[in-house]
């Protein structure tokens, strides 16, 4: 194609100009081929992201109970499921384990993949065998973690074994809402540690040694330099790992839905589980949609004040 | 900066495998406790290692599981193959040749990944029980999809945008066509890019429970992670049964991490970051 451009281009001048006023409109014309990359993308996240979003906003404010799904005609009755469902105490229960729950699962979380990620800092034999190991309990399925702790926490299970052994219990872990809530703490911790270790590790890393070796210099001891110097140069990838935690923490459902189904007595019941609950125990679809709409705005509440305290 | 500068490296490794062995005891315990009776799982006293290998708990929970494992083999292989063949493409068009709307694109894309499983959830279900495609795996692939593609954008994203673009364009002007120089140019070089997202978008639909649990009540094309969920019945929890199950669903995530650590360390810390 250039090659024969170039050859009518030194044969006549008249060519050339010809070629360049068809080609200039060309490029301002509206160019198609951008479109044809995405366009497998754009009408996926149509009709299966955005519909289902639009659709779940909208049935929020119809009344889609197990009779009006089967004759299909699910009439707009406004806020009344909105209504409905903060009207519920068990609502209100879930809310509150919810921001609990998200709330002890990172705190742990970060701290522990932090001190993690001090300690990957250091270059030793076997680094990145360790590292990977330590990833899989956040690439395995929660089903397995689940079911792990749902055993741990047997009310004969190794926990309560090992904590026979140093002369206490046995707990009712998951018999009592008291226990089963920090179980369900503990297993999401161990879910969720490699994310933030991972994440904090390469953000430390990213920190130039320089600025430590400075430090060192002038003679600081190591927690004096991981306070003055890693903890303020991490704070942006700290602040992604908060945010990514908090979405992903109130998220949680098969875990829960698998330790203890929301229970004892609601207990452990999550904003998450109440609405699959809502939703396909009781088979109010309607009702359901609103709560997952007060999820996503508690989601966003969450943020909102997370960000306002890391102004600080 | 290291804590242990003066230490000799091989004593850190010692400390770092005993964190690792505390920090994935649970993983000990579901792995020798596939091996247990009930009994002597749960029986008062703690075993550290079976009296006797019960391997019948692994051939019953294999041959049960078998049908169900291939079905969950499908639905992940064509949802992560679905997820690649259309976030590949995408994230070039959104990064490289800029498309009206690309920011509204990305943001929703970002939205997305706040939003709790159960937003799709229920529309899925009740669109896809008119349309006839609950109770089929096309539609258990459509619907884990919608977990895959948001990620897999958001991610592949961050490798394009690192592509030095001058290949792009250097192989524009030698003549070849959009389409020519992204498989030629930026396919292999995001490859790292492609593997890690290929690898999450067969993970993420082979761990799924809630889209399998509310779309597919037919036992036949139930997959793995549901035909285990059956181990917790009215009467009490299966245990012969979902402790070999478990670590049989995890172990498409052990040999993908330990086979692909470097990408995926790589991978995650570029898309959450960036």
């Amino acid at each position: 194609m250039s090659t024969k451009a170039k050859i009518s281009a030194t044969q006549d001048g008249q060519s050339v100009i010809e070629e360049r006023s068809r080609r200039v409109p060309r490029k301002a014309r509206f160019d198609v081929s951008p479109y044809m990359f995405i366009l497998p993308f754009v009408i996926f996240c149509l009709a299966l992201l955005l519909y289902p979003v639009v659709y779940s906003l909208t049935l929020s404010f119809r009344q889609a109970t197990v009779d009006t799904f089967v004759s299909g005609n699910m009439p707009f009755n406004g806020f009344t499921q909105y209504q409905a469902a903060v009207a519920d105490p068990v609502f209100w229960r879930a809310v509150v384990n919810t921001v609990l729950f998200a709330f002890f699962s990172i705190l742990f979380q970060f701290s522990i993949g932090f001190l993690l990620a001090l300690f990957f800092q250091a270059n030793f034999p076997l680094k990145n065998f360790c590292l990977a190991l330590l990833l899989i309990p956040w690439v395995s399925p929660v089903l397995t973690a689940a079911n792990i702790f749902k055993g741990l926490f047997n009310e004969i299970g190794p926990v309560n074994q090992i904590s026979h052994l140093i002369g206490l219990g046995p707990f009712p872990w998951l018999a009592d809402p008291a226990y089963a809530f920090p179980a369900t703490i503990v297993a999401n911790i161990w879910i969720g540690f490699p994310f933030n270790f991972i994440l904090l590790y390469a953000g430390m890393r990213s920190i130039p040694a320089e600025v430590y070796e400075a430090a060192k210099i002038d003679g600081a001891r190591f927690w004096k330099r991981v306070a003055h110097i890693t903890l303020p140069m991490l704070k942006p990838v700290s602040v992604a790992v908060l945010t990514l935690g908090t979405i992903y923490t109130v998220k949680v459902f098969d875990l829960v839905f698998i330790m203890t189904g929301g229970g004892p007595a609601n207990g452990t019941q999550l904003l998450s589980t109440y609405a699959y609950q809502v939703g396909f125990s009781l088979l109010n679809f309607g009702e359901a949609a609103a709560i997952a709409t007060l999820m996503v705005l508690l989601v966003l509440l969450l943020n909102l004040v997370q960000l306002l305290l890391q102004r600080k | 900066m290291t804590l242990f500068a003066n230490l000799p490296r091989w004593w850190i490794t010692v400390a770092a495998l005993v964190v690792s062995a505390i920090l994935l005891s649970p993983f000990y315990w579901v792995l020798v406790g596939s091996f247990m009776t009930p009994a002597e799982l749960f029986g008062g006293q703690m075993s550290l290692w079976p009296k006797h290998f019960a391997f019948q708990n692994w051939s019953v929970a294999v041959s049960r599981l078998w049908p169900h494992i291939q079905n969950s083999l499908l639905v992940s292989a064509v949802a992560s193959v679905g997820t690649l063949l259309i976030t590949a493409p995408a994230a070039y068009g959104l990064v490289w040749r800029k498309p009206r709307g690309r920011r509204t694109m990305m943001a929703f894309m970002l939205m997305t990944q706040m939003l709790p499983a159960i937003v799709f959830v229920i529309p899925l279900f009740i669109v896809f029980t008119k349309i006839n495609l609950v109770n089929t795996l096309g539609g258990l692939i459509l619907a884990d999809m919608t977990f895959t593609i948001p990620f897999a954008v958001i991610m592949l994203s961050a490798y394009v945008k690192d592509l030095p673009y001058e290949l792009v364009e250097a192989a524009l002007v030698d003549g070849a066509g959009q389409l020519r120089a992204f498989l030629m140019i930026v396919l292999p070089m995001t490859l790292p890019g492609l593997i890690t997202v290929g690898v999450f978008s067969f993970l993420i639909p082979w761990g799924d429970l809630i889209f399998a649990l509310s779309l597919i009540t037919e036992a036949s094309l139930q997959p793995l992670t549901l035909e285990l969920y059956k181990a917790f019945g009215q009467y009490g929890v299966d245990w012969g049964f979902l402790l070999p199950g478990s670590v049989l669903t995890a172990i498409p995530a052990v040999l993908f991490v330990i086979g692909a650590s470097r990408f995926i360390v790589a991978g995650v810390t570029r898309g959450a970051i960036k």
